[in-house]
């Protein structure tokens, strides 16, 4: 195997293939401007090459990738930040919906998309990994290590971002698509 | 509680299926940009110290041309405090890259140890940006009130004391600021901390 496909132990295509499509969705979570997100897409992915060579097995995979991923992109955040002055908001704190016909012209799968990512920009960094972690469909406990926060925290946190989604996608009992 | 599980299944399938563009780079190139990106940060690091590069050209300039002692130790310790200064910005300052073991920390870990940095650097700030320039200033100061009294005008010795005293107002409200900026900081630690809990 050349160097440049395994990084330190670890098949760097590999990598790339099985958690290619995650890391751009997360890097969507993180950035709206698609020139701005090419280029933390290449962050993270830099940042992961670098530091796959110090994976000790001490955590999956998975939540090493995921780390490497989100401290990137929210040291990224940080830096957009401060040239930006964006707001950003806590779970509790986001607005209700303003409209409630808004669901019904939500129907198509794309518009669902763009509604979740709408979400997702709103929040906070912590508030952010937990969404983006739960709609990957990982469980509290990787959630935990890869964020820092306890498992209560996460538990609760979960439990607001489901009550947040099926106010916002489920208005009045209809399905989202 | 079924309508809840589908509606999460549901809100998984909808982000996971989302159409993506694919990497488009390749693992080599990948490696050759890991390179050029070092070099940008580098670039970056370098242009936040142009500023202190400029006063301490000038500084030495000022040095170089006058024959008076006292100035010239005055402006050899504004030297001295400018190169401090940069020190501590390079080695403790801002525009790190990622560390390689970045994946070894939770967001909380890496963020509180980011946090608490800046926050230090911020609380620190008579150590190593105010302080460092006070001996050269008061020195450049005390020589300059020293040539106005010796030149028997009224006039000078009262603008060198006002320099003197907005100097001082200056170093205070920078002070001040900093510190505001590192109880704020403080506020997200604690945060983090609770969240952490």
């Amino acid at each position: 195997m050349p160097d440049v496909e395994r990084s330190h132990g670890t098949n760097f295509a590999d990598v790339l293939t099985t958690y290619g499509a995650a890391l751009e969705r997360l890097a969507f979570a993180y950035e709206a401007d698609p020139e701005t997100r090419r280029d933390l897409l290449q962050e993270i992915l830099i940042a992961l090459w670098k530091s796959l060579k110090g994976f000790d097995n001490r955590c999956s995979l998975r939540t090493w990738i995921y780390r490497v991923a989100h401290n990137t992109a929210a040291s990224h955040v940080s830096r957009q930040l401060r040239m930006r002055r964006q707001i950003f908001v806590a779970l509790e704190d986001l607005p209700e919906p303003s409209d409630s016909r808004e669901g019904e012209d939500a129907a198509a799968h794309r518009d669902a998309v763009a509604r979740l990512y709408e979400l997702v920009h709103q929040l906070k960094t912590l508030d952010r990994q937990v969404m983006v972690a739960y709609l990957e469909g990982m469980d509290a406990v990787e959630t935990s290590e890869i964020t820092g926060l306890s498992a209560r925290n996460v538990a609760t946190k979960i439990h607001r971002i489901k009550h947040v989604l099926a106010q916002r996608f489920r208005e009045g009992g209809r399905d989202v698509r | 509680m079924c309508d809840e599980s589908q509606n999460d299944r549901q809100m998984r399938e909808i982000w996971q299926g989302q159409p993506t563009e694919g990497v488009r780079m390749s693992v080599e190139q990948i490696q050759a940009s890991a390179g050029s990106f070092q070099r940008n940060i580098q670039w970056r690091n370098a242009r936040e110290y142009v500023a202190a590069i400029a006063v301490v050209v000038f500084f030495g300039w000022e040095y170089s041309r006058t024959p008076d002692l006292p100035a010239r130790i005055g402006f050899g310790l504004m030297i001295a405090g400018m190169f401090y200064m940069v020190w501590v910005l390079l080695s403790r300052g801002s525009g790190r890259p990622l560390p390689e073991d970045a994946g070894r920390s939770s967001f909380i870990e890496f963020q509180r140890s980011e946090l608490v940095r800046q926050r230090d650097l911020l609380r620190g700030v008579w150590r190593w940006y105010l302080g460092p320039l006070i001996p050269g200033l008061a020195v450049l100061l005390a020589t300059s009130f020293n040539h106005a009294i010796q030149a028997g005008h009224a006039f000078p010795v009262v603008f060198v004391a006002l320099f003197g005293v907005l100097v001082a107002a200056v170093f205070v409200g920078i002070a001040m600021l900093n510190g505001k900026a590192a109880r704020k900081l403080q506020r997200q630690i604690d945060e983090l901390d609770e969240a952490g809990r």
